[in-house]
């Protein structure tokens, strides 16, 4: 029996012309899915000629749990923690953004109390994730101590978030109307405590990785893209405004309550690697500016408007509501029929869009060029499938 | 390890003193196998980065108990460290990996999506609802996912399990998987008290008498 995966790119390889002039002979290597740096099960079958990458096809599936479709049959409520498991290092955003959309076609009001509250430890979630991107790119580059480092500093966070929520990944702490639980009474002074010890810690960030030769070298004008293509590809977050395109959700259309508070949109000139390392490094920066805004004067009020375990049933219709996430877009659609169960969920999901722009990066680079440009636009394999 | 394991036995049994030869040869082997366990990077999901923030991180250290050298590759490691979900996509591949490796290999099986399928063990059409259903299984790590703590609870209960059971006389002589819950009521302190005396009493070298570190 001929395995209808394999003809298929039997068919590509006499499809494709080849356009080298020397004798050289064209071959299909398989990336993945159990690869260290695909990030998890990502499969890319790349066309190569020698070293160097002339074509990439992502092949996906191998983590697709179909939470979507789940969705139908669990229920608003119930639904809410299946988010988590989509991108795990953005966990609580996701959270946020279908209490969002559920709050949204309910015409809930949330009072400053809970907006204040998710906008900080969004905020710090983004600085967590940012943090093991650092450290996990620095290993794909070869370099092992940014690992060390990243995973250290993110182990605070976490304890953090350990005292307030209970949970270390998978938090299910945003609810619709509101959430879980009230802040624990350390809050404040550990974020304080935090914001006191990051501060030199990114200095030292910066002194360790991005002065170094080797980085500057592997980095900078590789895996090139530029604005109106990554926009065509449906790019968002990091990767997008490293392509010098200022779009941000946290500016254009202000959620919870960033229209209160003063931050810059980081953004890239060329868009190669680079440009996408130093947009993430001054995202940093710029969530603890938020969250030191913040921190100090969290509005009294209850942590849920709505009662404890109501039922959620939205008006009948179709809802859309989108959030940034640490790697860009995350919007939730979802097609009501009035009962406590949606007819649709559909998630558009930021890591799925983000892949596409590889199609453009890579052709023409080496296979090492292409682990820093996967590395670089920070992928979350689960978050693609879902 | 054909060549000990197989052959070399039956021609020391037959010598006077031989059986108390071979037992203390197991014992050494035994320790040597569960104190240099080197694991397979195999992580799909959410667990694989509570994985990582045990093993690779410098907080919860892993090569405190001689397990830190994860291989991407399966011909180099002796330890599937399973963590993450498990889909009929991914089960031919994972099966393949498996068999790759050499003998004598071990499973962790880590979270609750390695063990039943966790929260897509109803209604999701895509799901292998437990990682039995593939490979055997030597220690499963309940948790979604499982704190580092308890993740080296499991490493322990592995490495106790190789200590005692597998003897060179009877090779790849199985146990029933086991589960490795962290026991209701117990402190952290106390599982840390647990582990330095675990790393102590099997030890080549001497501890300090007071262990400055602790955890």
């Amino acid at each position: 029996m001929v395995n209808p995966e394999i003809s298929s790119l039997e068919k590509r390889i006499q499809q494709s012309p080849s356009k080298t002039e020397l004798n050289t002979q064209e071959y299909f290597v398989n990336m993945g899915p159990q690869h260290p740096s695909t990030h998890g099960v990502l499969r890319l079958v790349l066309r190569m000629d020698g070293e160097t990458v002339q074509d990439i096809i992502p092949v996906l599936g191998y983590i697709h749990r179909g939470i979507e479709k789940k969705s139908e049959s669990v229920g608003y409520r119930q639904q809410v923690h299946l988010t988590d498991r989509l991108d795990y290092l953005c966990s609580l955003m996701n959270n946020w953004g279908v209490s969002a959309a559920i709050e949204k076609a309910m015409n809930i009001e949330l009072n400053d109390r809970i907006e204040t509250v998710r906008t900080i430890v969004a905020e710090l979630q983004r600085i967590q994730s940012h943090q093991l991107w650092w450290g996990v790119f620095g290993m794909d580059l070869g370099a092992f101590t940014p690992f060390l480092y990243g995973f250290r500093d993110r182990e605070k966070i976490t304890a953090i978030f350990e005292e307030t929520i209970g949970a270390r990944l998978t938090m299910n702490y945003f609810q619709p109307g509101g959430m879980m639980y009230d802040i624990h009474p350390d809050f404040v002074q550990k974020v304080k405590e935090f914001i006191k010890y990051f501060r030199p810690i990114l200095k030292e960030y910066e002194d360790l990785f991005s002065g170094n030769i080797i980085v500057q070298e592997r980095l900078r004008n590789v895996g090139i893209i530029d604005g109106k293509t990554a926009l065509a590809y449906g790019a968002t977050g990091p990767v997008l405004r490293a392509s010098g395109i200022p779009y941000d959700l946290r500016k254009i259309e202000p959620y919870g309550v960033y229209s209160k508070v003063q931050f810059e949109v980081p953004v890239g000139k060329v868009g190669d690697c680079w440009d996408r390392y130093q947009v993430r490094m001054q995202e940093m920066q710029e969530s603890l500016k938020i969250i030191e805004q913040l921190i100090d004067n969290i509005p009294e009020g209850k942590h849920m408007v709505m009662k404890f375990g109501a039922k959620i049933r939205p008006p009948a219709g179709r809802f859309y509501s989108q959030i940034e996430t640490a790697r860009g877009v995350f919007g939730t659609f979802f097609v009501s029929d009035t009962t406590d169960k949606p007819y649709r969920m559909h998630f558009r999901t930021p890591n799925f869009h983000n892949l596409w722009s590889v199609l453009k990066m890579a052709p023409g680079g080496r296979v090492a060029d292409l682990v820093a440009i996967l590395s670089s636009i920070d992928v979350v394999v689960p978050d693609m499938d879902r | 390890m054909g060549l000990i394991t197989d052959q070399m036995p039956p021609m020391i049994e037959a010598f006077p003193g031989g059986p108390a030869f071979l037992t203390s040869l197991d014992s050494i082997i035994n320790w040597a196998r569960s104190s240099s366990l080197w694991p397979l990077t195999f992580g799909t999901s959410c667990c694989a980065i509570e994985v990582m923030m045990a093993a690779g991180a410098a907080h919860h250290d892993l090569a405190r108990f001689g397990a830190e050298v994860a291989r991407p590759s399966p011909r180099q490691a002796d330890l599937l460290v399973l963590a993450g979900t498990i889909v009929k996509r991914m089960e031919p591949r994972l099966r393949t990996l498996y068999d790759q490796m050499a003998e004598p290999k071990y499973v962790i099986a880590t979270g609750a999506c390695a063990i039943s399928g966790g929260p897509f063990i109803y209604n999701s059409y895509s799901t292998v609802r437990g990682a039995h259903e593939i490979i055997p299984v030597d220690v499963y790590v309940p948790g979604c996912p499982p704190r580092p703590e308890a993740f080296f609870y499991g490493l322990l209960t592995l490495q106790k399990m190789i200590r005692e059971g597998e003897t060179i006389r009877k090779p790849n002589e199985r146990r029933k998987p086991v589960l490795a819950n962290l026991p209701p009521g117990l402190t952290l302190e106390q599982l840390r008290k647990e582990m330095i005396q675990n790393l102590e009493s099997h030890s080549v070298t001497k501890f300090s008498d007071k262990p400055t570190g602790g955890f």
